[in-house]
């Protein structure tokens, strides 16, 4: 084997991420943060489906930690909230009180129909509403549940890598 | 006359309107019995001062016994004590006048109460065997009388004082023959022609050891402590902070008489023993006091560790001067006579403390307490002097006590005395443990009774406590930091009471022990550490004031308000890591036990824990010895069968005993 060959096969070993898209501009950064976010996940009442492909974004496929964006456990580290799902009964105060915790400033988004307007649970019984009836929404991402690679672009918008 | 002459007339007058005040009706009498103890502690510390200033006096009280007349003439080291139990007594006065009430406020506890001080005074100031058994006596009887003030009210305060009373007597028996032995070989009873006894010889060693024990039972050491963690929780809190803090130097105080005055200059083992017993009270007394919960006990068993301390500081002071190291020997009567000053101002400041958070939450127990820092703020400042002070953190009387001690045996180590080479290395070592679980013992008690949240809700509905009762923590306080910041004030009051030549002040209220070359000028620290805090903090304030302050409704938990006060350390989760490791020394026993639900056995309804941690000493070596005493007495009362023609045999035979001793 040629030494470009090895160096190039050292290069390519272990890399098993999608090649990355063009860069998109930062159209929800965080003021006071620049490349990189912390973001606390809350769960308000979700099928789980959105949650799975956040989990793939976070993966080694789609690998979302290469554009600055981080998982926290407590939103006292966080520079905003991740909401997934419609917001139950027993998750309303709940979440209203991650988002006070986190520091200011700080964004949340909505990842999913059910967290964007209510989705197919809007009428259920046990339903507050969307995310925007509770707190304040910077982001929205549509979708049923969205793809990783959606979820990725609009995590991108946020740190603007 | 001279002011020693005043001081000492006008302290037994003092405490004779004072046994008058007593008898006034309630109101009168807390003002007036209060005021009069106050004087009178004021006036037994002005004649010490005044013995220390370099006055002399004396009083001679003729009696009908067939003795010479009691002399009370003091000497420096008697005066040093004074001066000391003046203070204390004068403090606990103020915080009893405020504190007082129910039993604690009869006539009985004033009249003892002056009683007791007097003792004490008697006790510094005498200057022959039976006036120093006079007023140890006093001060025994005062002190029981004080300690069973609030028997009705609880039940543990009966057996205390019990055996609060049998251990003060058995002191004043040993303390007695000791005197006895000295007396009759120097064939007076006066201090001066004791002195005069050879101390080679086997009467002296013997005496010696009989006083020792009785000092040392009266001090609190081990194996002779087990009276001190009952007697001071059950004695109301003022007479707890006199005892503590004052009562136990007076063992100290016999020790040191007998050391430098009486009988100088012994054979080798009488200072290893001291040594022995000085370090085995100080390791047990704070390691028990590290892991126990109840305030007032915890600081008891503190008392033990730092009387053997003190106890530590004179063996050493002995084995050194019996090697030649006489400037090292003088450094350690130094260290002893500035342990003496420092416990009493922090140990009297944190018993005063201790009795207010037990006034304000009728609660001892630190398991139960928490947040009074909040609704108690003057107290909690001044028990966390106190707490800084005994846990021996610099600016602050207990550290320069322990530096004095540390120098005194790191300095003494270079000679050529095999047995000292060997003692000193070990000493350093137990005294820096004693040290650590100090620091341990006193964060525990002060951090877990003020700091965080109520654990129950008698902390809860705390309040601060009245004037008196701060007045008299913040003196203590004050005296602690004092002494700390400017401990040259003391260095003639030093070379008065020990006889040294190796104190001097220095600098700006320093101290300097020039024989070994060592100094120690905490002011200078202070102002330093000040000016750098200042030059640290200023900058940060105002970077802090350019953001502005949020304010946090709610402490994260994970969403929920899920927070509970029983969430947070107890002082016996604190200490556990410690109960575990020296569990062979302490023997905790602990039962638990789950209780699963009736008709579900694989949930667990209630568990139960309960943790013992009696003193080893007490059930290993005094419950044996009271079942034989027991034992003993149930057969002698076989003796005692009512049958007359018995008792006439024995009459008759103690009769031809009598005649056959006397014709031999």
């Amino acid at each position: 084997m040629s030494l470009r060959d090895l160096v190039r096969l050292v290069r390519r070993t272990g890399r098993v991420a999608e090649p990355a898209p063009p860069r998109p501009g930062t159209t929800c950064p965080v003021p006071g943060t620049h490349g990189s976010v912390a973001l606390r996940h809350v769960d308000a009442g979700s099928c789980n489906g959105c949650e799975i492909e956040i989990g793939a974004a976070f993966g080694p496929a789609y690998d979302v930690e290469r554009y600055g964006v981080r998982q926290v456990a407590s939103p006292r580290h966080a520079d905003g909230v991740l909401v997934t799902g419609v917001v139950t009964r027993n998750m309303a105060a709940p979440l209203r009180r991650t988002v006070e915790a986190t520091p200011r400033p700080h964004v949340v988004v909505a990842v999913g129909d059910c967290a964007c307007d209510g989705g197919i649970f809007r009428a259920a019984p046990g339903v507050v509403g969307a995310v925007e009836d509770v707190v304040d929404v910077d982001l929205k991402v549509p979708g049923c549940p969205p793809t990783p690679a959606q979820i990725v672009a609009a995590l991108r918008q946020v740190t603007g890598r | 006359m001279s002011a020693v002459d005043l001081g000492l007339r006008v302290q037994v007058l003092l405490t004779a309107v004072a046994l008058l005040a007593a008898l006034l009706p309630v109101r009168a009498r807390r003002l007036l019995s209060g005021v009069c103890a106050v004087l009178l502690g004021a006036a037994i510390a002005a004649t010490g001062v005044a013995v220390l200033a370099g006055g002399t006096g004396r009083l001679s009280v003729a009696t009908a016994l067939p003795l010479d007349p009691l002399l009370f003439a003091p000497s420096g080291l008697g005066a040093y004590v004074m001066v000391l139990v003046g203070v204390v007594g004068a403090i606990g006065a103020i915080a009893g006048t405020g504190s007082a009430h129910g039993a604690s406020s009869s006539s009985t506890t004033w009249a003892a109460y002056a009683l007791f001080l007097l003792g004490m005074s008697a006790v510094c100031a005498a200057d022959d065997v039976v006036g120093f058994l006079f007023g140890w006596e006093l001060m025994a009887l005062a002190s029981t009388v004080l300690v069973l003030t609030e028997h009705r009210e609880r039940a543990d305060v009966r057996s205390a004082g019990l055996l609060y009373a049998v251990m003060t007597h058995l002191s004043f028996l040993l303390v007695l023959l000791g005197f006895s032995i000295l007396a009759a070989q120097a064939g007076s009873t006066s201090f001066a022609a004791l002195s005069r006894v050879d101390p080679s010889s086997g009467a002296a060693s013997v005496a010696y050891v009989l006083l020792v024990l009785g000092f040392l039972t009266k001090a609190g050491a081990v194996p002779l402590h087990v009276w001190l963690p009952r007697a001071h929780p059950a004695a109301p809190t003022h007479v707890s902070a006199v005892m503590s803090a004052a009562m136990v130097k007076l063992g100290v105080y016999g020790v040191l008489l007998v050391v430098l005055r009486l009988l100088p200059g012994g054979p080798w083992w009488w200072g290893l023993l001291l040594v022995l017993v000085g370090v085995a009270s100080a390791t047990y007394g704070i390691l028990r006091a590290s892991v126990l919960a109840d305030l007032k006990v915890s600081l008891a068993c503190s008392t033990t560790e730092n009387v053997g301390l003190m106890v530590t500081a004179v063996g050493v002071a002995v084995l050194l001067r019996g090697s030649g190291e006489s400037a090292s020997a003088q450094v350690a009567v130094a260290a002893c006579l500035l342990l003496m000053v420092a416990h009493a101002a922090f140990k009297t400041t944190l018993f005063l403390g201790a009795g207010a958070v037990l006034h304000a939450t009728g609660v001892r127990d630190a398991d139960e307490l928490g947040g009074l820092a909040a609704r108690m703020p003057v107290t909690s400042a001044s028990f966390g002097v106190g707490a800084l002070g005994a846990a021996a953190l610099p600016v602050t009387a207990g550290f320069v006590a322990e530096w004095a001690l540390f120098q005194s045996l790191v300095h003494g180590g270079d000679v050529d005395d095999r047995l000292v080479s060997v003692v000193l290395p070990v000493t350093v070592a137990l005294v820096a443990l004693t040290a650590g679980l100090a620091l341990l013992t006193f964060v525990k008690m002060w951090g877990l009774a003020f700091l965080a949240r109520p654990r129950s809700a008698a902390a809860a509905a705390a309040r601060e406590v009245g004037g008196w009762e701060r007045t008299a923590g913040l003196l203590g306080a004050c005296a602690v930091v004092a002494i700390g910041v400017a401990p040259g004030l003391l260095a003639p009051a030093l070379r008065a009471a020990g006889g040294l030549t190796g104190v001097e002040p220095v600098g700006v209220g320093g101290i300097s022990f020039p024989g070994i070359g060592v100094s120690l000028q905490p002011a200078v620290l202070a102002i330093v550490a000040v000016v750098l805090s200042v030059l640290l903090a200023v900058p940060v304030v105002l970077a802090a004031r350019r953001t502005p302050r949020r304010r946090v409704e709610l402490p994260w938990g994970c969403g929920g308000v899920r927070l509970d006060p029983r969430m947070q350390y107890t002082a016996t989760s604190y200490a556990e890591p410690l109960t575990r490791v020296f569990d062979d020394a302490l023997r905790p026993r602990r039962e638990l036990e789950v209780v699963p639900y009736a008709t579900a056995p694989q949930l667990v309804s209630e568990v139960h824990f309960r943790q013992d941690l009696d003193d080893v000493v007490e059930t290993r070596a005094y419950r044996p010895v009271v079942r034989l005493a027991d034992r003993i007495g149930a057969a002698a009362r076989s003796l005692q069968d009512g049958s007359i023609h018995r008792y006439l045999l024995y009459a008759f035979a103690a009769l031809v005993v009598v005649l056959v001793v006397v014709a031999l």
